[in-house]
């Protein structure tokens, strides 16, 4: 049970990197916030944290698996993760503004 | 001839992806099909529904009944052939073999035979059973296991066994898809300002292209390493050196190394008793647990049997690790003492073995497994993607000079897209609504699974002919109707035939058959989907003037 948390966790943080990585780009921003609040240091920090996300995925992996199989699982679950977001941002992408503080009214 | 290194590499993308993308998507599909391999086994033999067991008493349950395993006739007939004079009743036995898996819940038991007077010394013939490990009674050999004897070969060799021309045919799409990968990346001006970029809603080719990329690039690593290392596993086949020019130096080769690990490479011709296999199991397991690693057997093998140089070899279960099996310890048969104990791998063949184990998945990981799979249908929506731009692209320009080329890609697209999902409909309600007692019912069942991707053929050709007029092809709606229908088809049958109803399955835990069944019924609500889309599009496509050869501009670096 308590792998199965901490693998859900590691996708969480797959999802949630690229997610940031995502809306670091100012046409996905734009998607989700209004596209004058683009800010070039705001875009940054979300790259930053977007990666240490990613970087965070890895290690909860191999808290739960070999080092072998960690690395796989956290190849493919990027990979799932940016489809994932790729497809919410084509129809649902105001869900994305959880990411960045809540959707704004 | 070309203008640049990009309009080079977008001929090579185009038209290798033409001309190999209708293998391709066939083989990722089956090959996505093969994660699942021994789930839809279960799904397919009803009596083997039931967890996965340890592997059994060697002495007192296995060694009986591998001394019991007959040759297979077919493969007598062929070593007949071979030696050009009848065979001896007793064909000396020279191995015997068990290998277990994590998710399979029964055993097969593999025995090799001697042929005398061989051309080949090393010629043989292999018998083979397959038992209940809980207690030892045969299953009966004339069931088709879906997954692992028919889905999974037709992934590696699409069941063209002249000449090993599947193979070929396989290994030369892998590395098609190879170049296309690389050429595709070389030809995608924005591949990072585009990777999370889809607009399902604008017009044109520009979804399909969106949709192409997308799965092309989120899923990169893994379409590049499932060729590559499809490449690696098959080398064998591809580079036959041991086996030809530089046979006589692998078999020094192995002799040498026999002799290094003090296992004997050939039989002394003096007989010896078998000591307890058990007990070597559970010192397996002990050194095992010593070196950090404790598991379980997954791979048992008696060589030279009933020799004097006969030795067991038992490998370590990798469910927990990305390589295979590993870890071998190798006991003299006669007295059950070590004689060697397998080293952990050097870096290289470390590598080798981690390429191998990352391709053919035998580990126990299933959120791996069904990552995948997603990767495996990315895989299958990018080829297919790319074969209906192709169409796209094309069908304005063809349909004004009255040429018929995209209307037949249209079909071939067709039949490689919804015709192996038409045909693995076919086999499953087959193997669910042929008689028990049917004589050669896998057979049967491998002939409606053909005759099935025959009949979406026939109707992927017959239904494209609105291509002609640039409009949509309806064979693309209807066969995701019969999809719907099949899917849903295959789910009831399972229920009807085997009182396994999804309610039932889900309740007792038993996921191989309700996974099988909710992927059914997931299928059947895409292609459901897929087909209103399609209905709404070719209505759009007849309110268009049919020849109005709107221009494709934005598109026009692709393909």
């Amino acid at each position: 049970m308590a792998d199965t948390a901490l693998r859900a966790l590691a996708f969480l943080c797959a999802l949630s990197g690229m997610s940031w990585v995502a809306l670091a780009m100012e046409s996905h921003w734009g998607q989700v916030r209004e596209a004058s609040t683009y800010k070039v240091a705001v875009a940054g920090r979300l790259r930053f944290v977007g990666a240490a996300a990613l970087l965070a995925s890895f290690a909860v992996g191999l808290r739960v698996d070999h080092a072998s199989m960690a690395s796989l699982v956290w190849i493919m679950s990027s990979s799932a993760s940016a489809l994932i977001v790729a497809i919410t941002l084509a129809y649902r992408p105001r869900w994305l503004a959880w990411w960045v503080g809540g959707p704004r009214v | 001839m070309f203008n640049s290194f990009r309009v080079a590499m977008t001929w090579v993308h185009t038209w290798l992806g033409l001309v190999l993308g209708f293998v391709l998507v066939v083989v990722f599909f089956f090959g996505s099909l093969s994660v699942f391999d021994r789930e839809i086994d279960r799904w397919a033999i009803p009596e083997t529904r039931f967890e996965p067991q340890p592997l059994p008493s060697f002495d007192t349950m296995l060694r009986p009944i591998f001394e019991r395993i007959e040759p297979e006739a077919e493969e007598l007939e062929n070593a007949r052939e071979r030696v050009g004079q009848a065979l001896p009743t007793n064909l000396r036995l020279m191995n015997w073999s068990a290998y277990t898996t994590h998710r399979d819940p029964v055993l097969t038991l593999y025995a090799e035979y001697a042929v005398p007077n061989p051309q080949d010394p090393d010629d043989h013939v292999h018998g083979h059973v397959t038992i209940d490990p809980r207690n030892g009674q045969l299953l009966s050999h004339d069931q088709l296991a879906l997954g692992s004897e028919f889905f999974y070969p037709m992934h590696i060799s699409l069941h063209l066994h002249w000449l090993d021309l599947g193979y070929w045919i396989v290994g030369i799409a892998a590395l098609a898809m190879l170049i296309a990968l690389v050429s595709g990346v070389v030809i995608h001006k924005k591949i990072f300002r585009e990777f999370f970029t889809f607009r399902p809603h604008k017009q044109g080719q520009r979804t399909k292209l969106d949709l192409h990329n997308l799965t092309g690039v989120v899923a990169l690593p893994f379409h590049v390493m499932f060729p590559l290392t499809g490449l690696v596993i098959f080398a064998g086949i591809y580079f036959p050196v041991a086996e030809t020019m530089l046979k006589p130096l692998a078999d020094k080769h192995e002799q040498i190394e026999a002799r290094e690990k003090g296992l004997p490479h050939e039989r002394s011709g003096i007989s010896a008793p078998l000591a307890s296999v058990d007990a070597m199991v559970v010192e397996a397991k002990r050194r095992w647990a010593r070196r950090g690693m404790p598991g379980e057997v997954g791979y048992l093998a008696v060589n030279h049997v009933g020799d004097r140089s006969g030795y067991v070899t038992i490998y370590r279960a990798g469910s927990d690790r990305v390589t295979l099996v590993g870890q071998a310890i190798n006991f003299e048969a006669a007295t059950g003492r070590v004689l060697y104990e397998e080293p952990p791998p050097t870096v290289i063949s470390g590598i080798a073995e981690f390429l191998t184990g990352l391709h053919l998945q035998h580990f126990q990981h299933w959120l791996l497994r069904w990552l995948y799979v997603f990767g495996g249908l990315s895989g299958c929506v990018c080829i297919a993607t790319g074969l209906v731009f192709f169409v796209g692209k094309r069908k304005q320009k063809h349909a004004a000079q009255g040429i018929q080329g995209a209307r037949w890609v249209d079909a071939l697209a067709i039949t490689s897209v919804t015709g192996p999902v038409l045909a693995t409909l076919g086999i499953l309600i087959a193997n669910r609504c042929l008689p028990a007692d049917l004589a050669n019912r896998g057979t049967w069942q491998e002939g409606l699974f053909g005759a099935s991707w025959l009949i979406a053929l026939a109707h992927a050709a017959l239904r494209s002919a609105p291509v002609r007029q640039a409009r949509i092809a309806p064979a693309w709606r209807e066969q995701c109707c019969a999809i719907t229908v099949l899917a849903g088809t295959a789910v009831v049958m399972n229920w009807i035939t085997t009182g396994d109803h999804l309610a039932r399955t889900i309740a007792r835990g038993y996921w191989p058959v309700a996974g099988v069944d909710l992927a059914l019924l997931g299928t059947a609500g895409v292609a459901l989907i897929a087909a209103h889309r399609l209905r709404r599009q070719e209505a759009g496509s007849r309110d268009e003037a049919p020849l109005n050869a709107a221009p494709f501009a934005e598109e026009a670096t692709h393909g």
